[in-house]
């Protein structure tokens, strides 16, 4: 098919041949198969990370008996764990991380996460079948790269590829690409257009991001 | 067609100013170049309220009535009235055996594929690549340029509607269905399931960047960028991390080093 002509339906095909929105979606998926998480290749620091952070997110988020209240707990403290929040909360920031005060970006955080959580914590409800195959990993620069399969029943499999940056002694996650989008540049990029908006003023996203979550 | 006045014209109008940039590089965009943002807010609008009325409707539709088979079929053919096209930008990005595979496919699948609606060369594990002029022009090096929101077409960029532009020239089925009835309404039947089958394909993802997002508008330009990026750099081994965008490392290290005093 012929890319472009796909597309009437808006900017259908786009996202479609990827998974963007998927996202977080896998991230819910990966973890989420009741089934297993394969072990491929060899195991060191980072890959280890993600293999435990889908682990625990299939305990903590697969389960459907759990409360969205809970489950959305449950991937907040998920990401206090693995992910990078305050490295995380600057980049979405652009450039404007800048001009707020600590105390404004220490607020920011915390709606991101709820922001996050109310998003994608919810399509860890309903998967099975599905299977979480971490594969290898590459240093680039000051990253680790970790290279990871969702395999579905249905349909090809989905590359997620993970970002780490070592943390004091820790690794954690500083972004996940989806078949080639980039969660963190997409959300930098629809949040600075958010603020450019609003004369620069970051204060109307977090206003927007409040709105959103219902604090 | 008026359409296909106004794709001529776009083409001859931007090819020109395209030419200008070119660079040996796989073409990387970094950011969003949006000029027009006004006019391409309008436009967007516009599509949505399209989108909302006619395609979202099909789409839905689609989904419910039609059985499984029946889609496999109708996307195996949407794909396979594209192969032509994806040869002749496969050969122009000097990747002469995967235009051989395409061309393999679409003698296969059009003869004992019946028309394409079966997918038999995948059987066999000829693989299916799709490749455009846009891809073809970023391949050696032309970057986007300004972002635009087509009407009906959607998310595009200047060289990206170039492609389209070019792509719809190039390809038989638009010369052939001048002079057969039969094969202008197979064309625009195609085109028709395309738009579906896409649509069905982004019935998820689209309504859930609609309710989730802030900015609908920003987001899908961002994703615009960055799933056409993925598909020029297709050449690369997919397990290796992405082509890293300059601007986000960057703005991680920024932030990292904030975050970690």
């Amino acid at each position: 098919m012929k890319s472009r002509f796909t597309i009437p339906a808006l900017a259908a095909a786009i996202v479609s041949t990827t998974g963007l929105l998927a996202g977080p979606a896998f991230a819910g998926n990966a973890n989420t198969a009741p089934s297993l998480t394969v072990e491929v290749a060899v195991s060191s620091n980072a890959s280890e990370v993600i293999k435990t952070l889908a682990n625990e997110a299939i305990i903590g988020l697969t389960d459907q008996s759990l409360s969205n209240d809970t489950r959305r707990q449950n991937f907040v403290a998920l990401m206090d764990r693995y992910f990078a929040m305050d490295v995380i909360s600057r980049f979405v920031l652009g450039r404007y991380w800048r001009s707020i005060s600590e105390e404004e970006l220490n607020e920011f955080a915390d709606l991101l996460q709820d922001y996050l959580a109310l998003n994608y914590a919810s399509q860890f409800k309903d998967f099975n079948g599905e299977q979480f195959v971490v594969g290898d990993e590459k240093q680039q620069n000051k990253d680790t790269f970790v290279n990871s399969q969702f395999v579905r029943p249905d349909g090809p499999p989905v590359s997620i590829i993970w970002r780490l940056r070592e943390f004091g002694d820790d690794y954690k996650i500083i972004d996940v690409t989806v078949e080639g989008l980039s969660m963190g540049i997409t959300q930098r990029d629809e949040f600075t257009a958010v603020i450019q908006k609003n004369g620069g003023k970051v204060s109307a996203l977090t206003e927007n991001l409040r709105e959103k979550v219902g604090k | 067609m008026k359409l296909r006045t106004l794709l001529s014209l776009c083409a001859g109008a931007s090819l020109s100013m395209l030419t200008a940039c070119a660079s040996t590089q796989p073409a990387q965009d970094m950011s969003d170049y949006d000029p027009i943002e006004p006019v391409n807010r309008v436009v967007h609008g516009v599509n949505g309220a399209v989108d909302f009325m006619v395609l979202y409707p099909a789409a839905m539709w689609y989904r419910d009535i039609a059985p499984q088979p029946v889609k496999t079929a109708v996307r195996s053919f949407v794909r396979n009235i594209g192969e032509p096209v994806n040869a002749l930008n496969s050969l122009l990005q000097g990747e002469p055996d995967q235009a051989a595979d395409t061309v393999q496919r679409f003698i296969m699948n059009t003869t004992i594929g019946f028309l394409g609606f079966n997918d038999v060369a995948a059987d066999f594990g000829i693989e299916y690549h799709s490749e455009d002029f846009g891809q073809t022009l970023g391949h050696y090096g032309i970057g986007g340029g300004p972002y635009i929101v087509l009407p009906l077409l959607g998310p595009s960029n200047l060289r990206d509607t170039t492609g389209i532009a070019v792509d719809y020239v190039a390809n038989p089925m638009t010369w052939g269905s001048r002079n057969s009835d039969t094969l202008d309404n197979l064309y625009l039947g195609s085109l028709a399931l395309t738009a579906l089958d896409a649509r069905y394909r982004t019935l998820n993802q689209l309504n859930e960047l609609q309710q989730t997002s802030i900015d609908y508008y920003a987001a899908l330009r961002s994703l615009y960028r960055q799933q056409r990026n993925a598909a020029i750099r297709n050449g690369a081994d997919p397990s290796a991390p992405n082509f890293e965008d300059e601007s986000a490392s960057a703005d991680f290290d920024d932030a990292f080093e904030a975050a970690a005093n």
